[in-house]
């Protein structure tokens, strides 16, 4: 079993242009098992793309205070490479879109990554597994030719996140909503090439707004975050609860004091 | 002003040039050459400052090494032609094209057994010996290159493949001159082979012509890797006429700083040009490429294509220079030179020159020079890439649109592989 822990972890983060620094996190405390599945849920602006980016060790992420470990071991003096090769993995919010580089052949350097450089995957091997992981989700072949993300839809770049997910096959997968603007059989689409991934040697962080997508995939543990801490654990019934109340009700049952990006907006008719 | 590069001119360094009983009239054209050096200038290429640069450092006594080393030997196996220095390792067409009347030497033997075709071709219709100070030097003290000679009508599949090799293994001139001649209706490919052996410092001085004739149809493509310690100018020049066309694709992958002057007239009506070079710079190396078309006949079309890629503390300028004459009506001239900067402290450029004389043309640039690109990188090291391969699969990415435009399949693979060979050195000297 391996152990990837946050424990009370602040992170600013720098204005590009004014460089005033800005407190995101303000003491997130989390611990996850391989075996283990787990959500964060919370309003926009909260912090849970900042956290995701934290642990995976984007530079623009500034940790003021607390650790990440994994099995004991900090994260925080390693490169964000480094830290893809000692287990995880990042399915981003926004992934970036790259021409002149092809899927498959960024997806082969990047398994060759933690091979011996003399013991390179043969490309047989590799193609058979792309050929399996792509059928998983419903890609088509000529997608592994494209150029990485480029001229992707938004859809596509998910799956395409979780293609690499599948090809990678990291420890700790934190997977930054993957099922923002899927259509519901992409969702199940993707759902099934996640869980195919599961094993006691596998853990997942799914960031979501939508209780939905723990239909597909289900959690051990739901957190919520607001305001740059994680306020609430619980079960799967906590994401039902959140449908109903929404944030503001879980921030007057627990008397926070967190403002929300949404709040005092009138909803138009569905509001009524 | 800056103090620009001067010949010493010791009439031992003419003598020594001399092809072995060579004709009068190439004499002549050395004499004259030579007699002009001094009133000519330096060629000037915007934003390239070479004039310090030791080009014109050529010895009046030049050492001959004879032998051939090994390396070359086994090279030399895909090749027609090979040689080093002066010394010709290989020439060897196949008996059919022989039988077709295709006539590949070096260019001293071309002098003796083709002299008639060669004085025809031979600083006459491309380039001109009194251009410059650069030019004249190359025409009073070429010694050695290499004669191509494809007649009309005839078309070759198989690529030709020339392989040059500058001998630095001791003190000596590499004054080197490539002439092509493409009769009427002929098509043929060429590649351009040119590295260093031996490590002693000595200029090069590079020309290649091509001189198309109508409906000819010429790829060319160069693969210089030459060496660290070699300041080196390369001059290729396309002359076209009607409906002639020449496709070039230059990979630039010198050690050493170089100025390059690329330049297709194009003479004839119809005559067309695509013009690409891939360059890179690394440590602190300065390479300035100066890519120009000019279109002369009515319903002409010249493109230029370039990208470049700097590393370490180098410098690489790519200037793309579209000249339409007066009279080149519905001529075409796009051009697009972008530079991208792995390095902070590289620096580069990208400058589109627009001379243009004729209104019912259509000319277009575009131009950029900028940094890695930090999300992309980030993006590809979460996936456990180090920065270095992040760097040169971004680098590779960014190279892309040349390489998947080369015809030839195999001059692809290689400048792929000497791109990945560059690269990784540039980054081992960061
Ligand atoms: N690179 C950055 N530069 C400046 N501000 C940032 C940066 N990254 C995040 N922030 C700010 O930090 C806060 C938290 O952003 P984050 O993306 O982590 O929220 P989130 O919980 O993922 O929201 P969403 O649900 O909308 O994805 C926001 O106010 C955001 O504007
Ligand atoms: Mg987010």
């Amino acid at each position: 079993m391996t152990t990837l822990k946050v424990s009370d972890l602040h992170v600013s983060v720098a204005d590009e242009e004014t460089k005033a620094t800005k407190e995101i996190l303000k003491g997130v405390n989390l611990t996850m098992n391989t075996g283990e599945t787990h959500a964060i849920m919370g309003p926009n602006g909260t912090g849970k793309s900042t956290l995701s980016e934290t642990i995976m060790g984007n530079p623009k992420y500034i940790v003021t205070k607390g650790d990440i470990t994994l099995d004991g071991e900090s994260l925080l003096d390693k490169t964000v490479d480094e830290r893809a090769r000692a287990g995880l993995f990042l399915a981003m919010q926004y992934p970036a879109e790259i021409k002149g580089i092809t899927n498959s052949e960024f997806m082969r350097a990047a398994v060759n990554a933690t091979r011996p450089a003399d013991k390179p995957i043969p490309i047989r091997t590799f193609l058979k597994q792309l050929d399996h992981n792509l059928d998983v989700l419903n890609m088509s072949a000529d997608m592994a030719e494209r150029y990485l993300n480029e001229g992707f839809s938004g859809g596509e770049k998910k799956r395409n996140e979780i293609l690499q997910l599948m090809t990678i096959k990291p420890t700790f997968a934190i997977l930054d909503e993957i099922d923002s603007g899927l259509d519901i059989d992409a969702l199940q689409v993707v759902s099934k090439g996640v869980n195919e991934m599961m094993s006691p040697d596998f853990g997942v962080l799914m960031i979501t707004h939508y209780q939905r997508l723990l239909n597909y995939i289900h959690p051990d543990q739901v957190h919520v975050m607001m305001g740059g801490r994680i306020v609430k654990t619980g079960d799967d019934s906590l994401a039902k609860e959140l449908e109903r109340t929404g944030y503001a009700g879980l921030r007057a049952e627990l008397n926070l004091d967190v403002d929300l990006v949404d709040e005092d907006v009138p909803a138009g008719n569905g509001g009524r | 002003m800056p103090k620009a590069a001067v010949l010493k001119k010791d009439p031992a360094l003419l003598e020594s040039s001399k092809f072995a009983s060579e004709p009068q009239w190439l004499t002549d054209l050395r004499q004259r050459a030579w007699s002009k050096i001094d009133d000519l200038e330096m060629p000037i290429f915007a934003k390239i400052n070479y004039h310090s640069w030791p080009l014109l450092n050529l010895t009046a006594d030049p050492g001959i090494n004879m032998s051939i080393p090994q390396t070359v030997v086994n090279e030399s196996a895909a090749y027609q032609f090979a040689s080093v220095g002066q010394i010709v390792a290989k020439a060897k067409l196949s008996e059919k094209l022989i039988k077709q009347g295709v006539i590949l030497c070096d260019l001293a033997t071309a002098i003796k057994e083709h002299g008639d075709l060669v004085k025809q071709f031979l600083f006459s219709k491309a380039i001109h010996f009194d251009e410059d100070r650069l030019t004249a030097a190359n025409a009073a003290l070429v010694n050695g290159g290499a004669f191509l000679y494809v007649p009309d009508d005839v078309e070759i599949d198989e690529p030709i493949n020339l392989l040059q090799f500058q001998d630095s293994r001791q003190t000596t001139n590499f004054v080197n001159h490539t002439l092509i001649v493409a009769g009427e209706n002929s098509r043929f490919k060429v590649l351009q082979r040119l590295a260093t052996v031996g490590e002693t410092e000595n200029p090069a001085h590079v020309m290649v012509e091509i001189v198309a004739a109508a409906g000819s149809y010429v790829k060319f493509s160069a693969l210089d890797s030459l060496a660290a310690q070699t300041h080196s100018y390369i001059n290729r020049r396309g002359y076209l006429d009607r409906d002639a066309r020449i496709d070039w694709t230059v990979g630039l992958f010198n050690d050493g700083n170089t100025v390059a002057d690329f330049d297709s007239d194009l003479v004839g009506v119809g005559s067309h040009t695509e013009m690409q070079t891939v360059a890179i710079s690394t440590d602190r190396q300065t390479q300035g490429i100066d890519t120009q078309v000019t279109n002369y006949g009515a319903h002409s079309e010249g493109n230029i294509l370039q990208r470049g890629i700097l590393l370490g503390a180098s410098a690489l300028v790519f200037n793309g220079i579209g000249k339409i004459i007066k009279g080149a009506h519905g001529s075409k001239a796009q051009q697009e030179n972008r530079v991208l900067m792995l390095s902070p402290k590289a620096r580069g450029d990208a400058d589109p020159i627009l001379l243009i004389d004729e209104n019912d043309v259509i000319a277009g640039h575009a131009a950029s020079v900028g940094r890695i690109n930090q999300d992309q990188l980030y993006y590809l090291m979460s996936r456990g890439l180090t920065k270095e391969v992040a760097q040169r699969l971004v680098a590779r990415g960014f190279l892309g649109v040349v390489l998947s435009d080369i015809p030839m399949a195999e001059v692809r693979e290689q400048m792929i592989a000497m791109i990945e060979r560059k690269l990784v050195n540039g980054q081992r000297t960061e």
